[in-house]
């Protein structure tokens, strides 16, 4: 019975003319918005690949020197992208994609493409996600929307119902019709791209790629289910056809668009992130005023008569260690927590945004998918934490193995004016520096983020049918 | 068959219908005959369970319709004054999509172009979307409906209004085939000569109530008019 209601449903879709020009232009948009977003990423990977490798490169390659200059000169750490950043970019252009390392400075990321373009870049990239996010869920309303209107309006429900067939069944074909008639559309654009990237055959540092690829997949369907079924439900509902279209296109409209904004405002206004220029100027006075309120300067005097009394001296020039290096290694290490204190409270500010966003879901579906499909796509700000935490890290171990070798290597060197032009240090020194690698997030770790948001969306979904079953129980027969 | 027992309806302070007895038997067509507004559709829609009864009982076989809705339609067949039907769709797909819905699904696609011959839809016609159809032309899909359906009763609002006399000729004959094949057929018409012609019994209706039944063969036409005139003033 169901599939007698749902292949008459996919019949008259198919033949309708809404059809043709709606599965054109989704289509077109989807296949285009597929290509831009592997051609980016395959021109970003490459040129994220050669980047880190010529960095690394200049590293090793950047001339004798003092080992400390050379972490001044310092390396740049560039992230690498997941395959799915091709379908979601996510905040790629807006977060910055590669971070300067260097002695002494922890630095924003930069290199925000996003930047570089005009504003119509505001309104988000053309990606997959993006018309799977936006368009889908208009498709369908406009698929769906004389569902049960348009034969109450024309009189077929009438005749319908007097075959006895049950309300609830027409409302399952329906829904099957219809989301078939959409499959038809969407699922080859997308079986194409999945098998753009399997052709690819992409090394990558991220696991679970089949299992990630299948959770976007899984999260895209509730969505597109939801609306499936509010589109039917307010079919069944509404007054007619004409006022189930102007709600449906009002609910698109607040979730997909206003909701996206407005819930970053919001988020922003809850969680204030400070300007950039009071970010350092705060960052920076509280270094010279210490962590705890010591300076740095009387904590390293603290620190020489501490290692006076170890080595039992009382000058400089008896240190078994060469004490400039010592110092500046320990400056580093009375900056650190003053750092890793104000960029982690930026951090923080920024996840606590994100979270509020998505628990902003509970009014609109489009944001806890937006979530889930840029998490799974490695291009979410949980990432680019990681991202950030991975460079710091590497950061601090250069700059720890320079200034360490330094201080064993150059121990004559106690009580010499400008020593350092006296210690240098050539490739085989560098070197112990290994190349920057950027380790994804553990799978289950970016799963667990989105356990929250699948809990949403799958309630969502609940909701819809449930709205949809009792719009179906007391839709009346006669228009209104 | 078909049995209405003290049937009520009452919308808002308005009473639709006042205290209806009736009895369609097998084999009978039964005519309702009276101005707009004497209860004629609501009886109709009362018996399909489109509106619940405010007392009283509609009957299907014996079965009350407000409590078994889904059970008494399988017996029923209904032709409202224009049959609505998909105009995407071709004559033929609607047929199969009505039988279907009405828990036929074993029929072949011999079996739905005999139904569509013996109502006497053109072959050519009947692959056409009936978005292209004449009244007249989907007044008898609906009829190949109800002989799909094998309905026991039929439940028809003034089916032949609007259709020129010879395609509303066609249809009587059709219902009188329909009666032969032993089925219950209740009527809405304004039609007296076609209540006279087809029908086996006529009952008048006016504000609700029934007030007068006629056995066809009992009467002539002209006794049909001036009985159906005096009610009327």
């Amino acid at each position: 019975m169901i599939t007698t209601i749902a292949r008459k449903e996919f019949a008259e879709i198919v033949r309708d003319g809404r059809f043709r020009w709606t599965a054109a232009l989704v289509v077109l948009l989807l296949v285009t918005a597929l290509l831009a977003g592997w051609q980016r990423y395959a021109a970003y990977s490459a040129v994220q690949a050669a980047a880190q490798g010529a960095t690394n490169e200049q590293w090793l390659k950047q001339g004798d020197k003092n080992p400390h200059t050379a972490a001044h000169y310092g390396n740049y750490a560039f992230k690498p992208l997941g395959p799915l950043a091709f379908f979601d970019s996510g905040i790629t252009s807006y977060a910055g994609t590669a971070v300067f390392m260097e002695a002494h400075k922890q630095n924003f990321a930069i290199g925000r493409p996003a930047n570089d373009t005009s504003s119509i870049a505001r309104f988000g990239e053309l990606n997959g996600a993006m018309i799977l996010q936006v368009l889908l869920p208009l498709l369908i309303v406009f698929l769906g929307f004389t569902a049960f209107a348009a034969e109450r309006e024309s009189g077929t429900l009438r005749q319908v119902l007097s075959t006895g067939v049950s309300r609830g069944s027409l409302l399952w074909g329906k829904a099957l019709g219809l989301g078939a008639a959409v499959a038809v559309v969407v699922v080859p654009c997308l079986l194409v791209g999945g098998a753009v990237i399997a052709a690819a055959g992409l090394e990558t540092a991220e696991e679970g790629m089949a299992a990630r690829t299948a959770l976007v997949a899984l999260a895209y369907l509730l969505y597109a289910a939801t609306f499936l079924f509010l589109t039917l439900a307010v079919s069944a509902w509404a007054r007619n056809a004409r006022a189930a279209l102007m709600v449906m296109v009002g609910f698109w409209a607040f979730t997909a668009f206003i909701m996206p904004k407005a819930a970053g405002e919001l988020a922003k206004a809850a969680h204030p992130s400070p300007a950039f220029g009071t970010f350092m100027a705060e960052m920076k006075a509280h270094q010279r005023r210490g962590i705890d309120g010591v300076s740095p300067f009387a904590k390293l005097g603290r620190y020489q008569g501490q290692l006076f009394r170890q080595y039992k001296v009382s000058r400089v020039e008896d240190l078994p260690l060469y004490w400039t290096a010592v110092r500046m290694q320990k400056l580093e290490e009375i900056d650190q927590p003053v750092f890793d204190l104000h960029y982690g409270k930026v951090r923080d500010t920024y996840l606590a945004q994100r979270r509020l966003q998505d628990r902003i879901g509970v009014v609109a579906p489009t944001l806890p998918l937006r979530s889930i499909s840029m998490g799974l796509a490695g291009t979410d700000l949980v990432q680019q934490s990681r991202f950030m935490a991975d460079a710091e890290a590497f950061r601090h171990d250069m700059v720890f193995k320079m200034n360490d070798y330094l201080s064993k290597a150059a121990v004559d060197l106690n009580g010499v004016n400008s020593a350092s032009r006296f210690m240098i240090a050539n490739e085989e020194v560098f070197a112990i520096v290994p190349p920057f690698r950027y380790e994804p997030p553990a799978f289950a770790d970016v799963l667990a983020e989105q356990v929250p948001n699948f809990a949403l969306l799958g309630a969502w979904l609940a909701a819809a049918v449930g709205l949809a079953v009792l719009a179906t129980r007391r839709m009346d027969l006669e228009a209104r | 068959m078909l049995e209405a027992i003290d049937l009520r309806k009452v919308y808002g302070g308005h009473e639709a219908l006042q205290g209806l007895n009736l009895r369609v038997e097998a084999g009978d067509i039964y005519c309702l005959l009276g101005a707009n507004g004497a209860g004629k559709t609501t009886t109709i829609n009362l018996f399909l369970n489109f509106i619940a009864p405010t007392s009283g009982s509609a009957r299907v076989n014996g079965v009350d319709v407000a409590q078994n809705a889904l059970e008494t339609k399988r017996w029923l067949a209904y032709i409202p004054e224009q049959v609505m039907l998909y105009g995407n769709l071709s004559g033929l797909e609607n047929l199969e999509y009505f039988a279907r819905l009405g828990g036929h699904d074993h029929y072949t696609r011999a079996d739905y172009e005999g139904f569509l011959d013996r109502v006497g839809l053109q072959r050519d016609a009947a692959g056409r979307r009936v978005r292209t159809y004449s009244k007249g032309m989907r007044q008898k899909v609906g009829v190949a409906i109800a002989l799909a359906k094998q309905a026991k009763a039929l439940l028809l609002d003034e089916p032949t209004s609007g259709l020129d006399p010879k395609a509303s000729n066609e249809f009587s004959e059709l219902l009188v085939q329909l009666k032969g094949g032993g089925a219950a057929i209740l009527m809405a018409t304004h039609d007296l000569f076609r209540a006279k012609e087809t029908g086996t019994r006529i009952g008048i209706m006016k504000g609700g109530r029934l007030v007068q039944e006629l056995s066809t063969d009992e009467v002539s036409h002209a006794d049909v008019e001036r009985i159906y005139l005096e009610h009327m003033h």
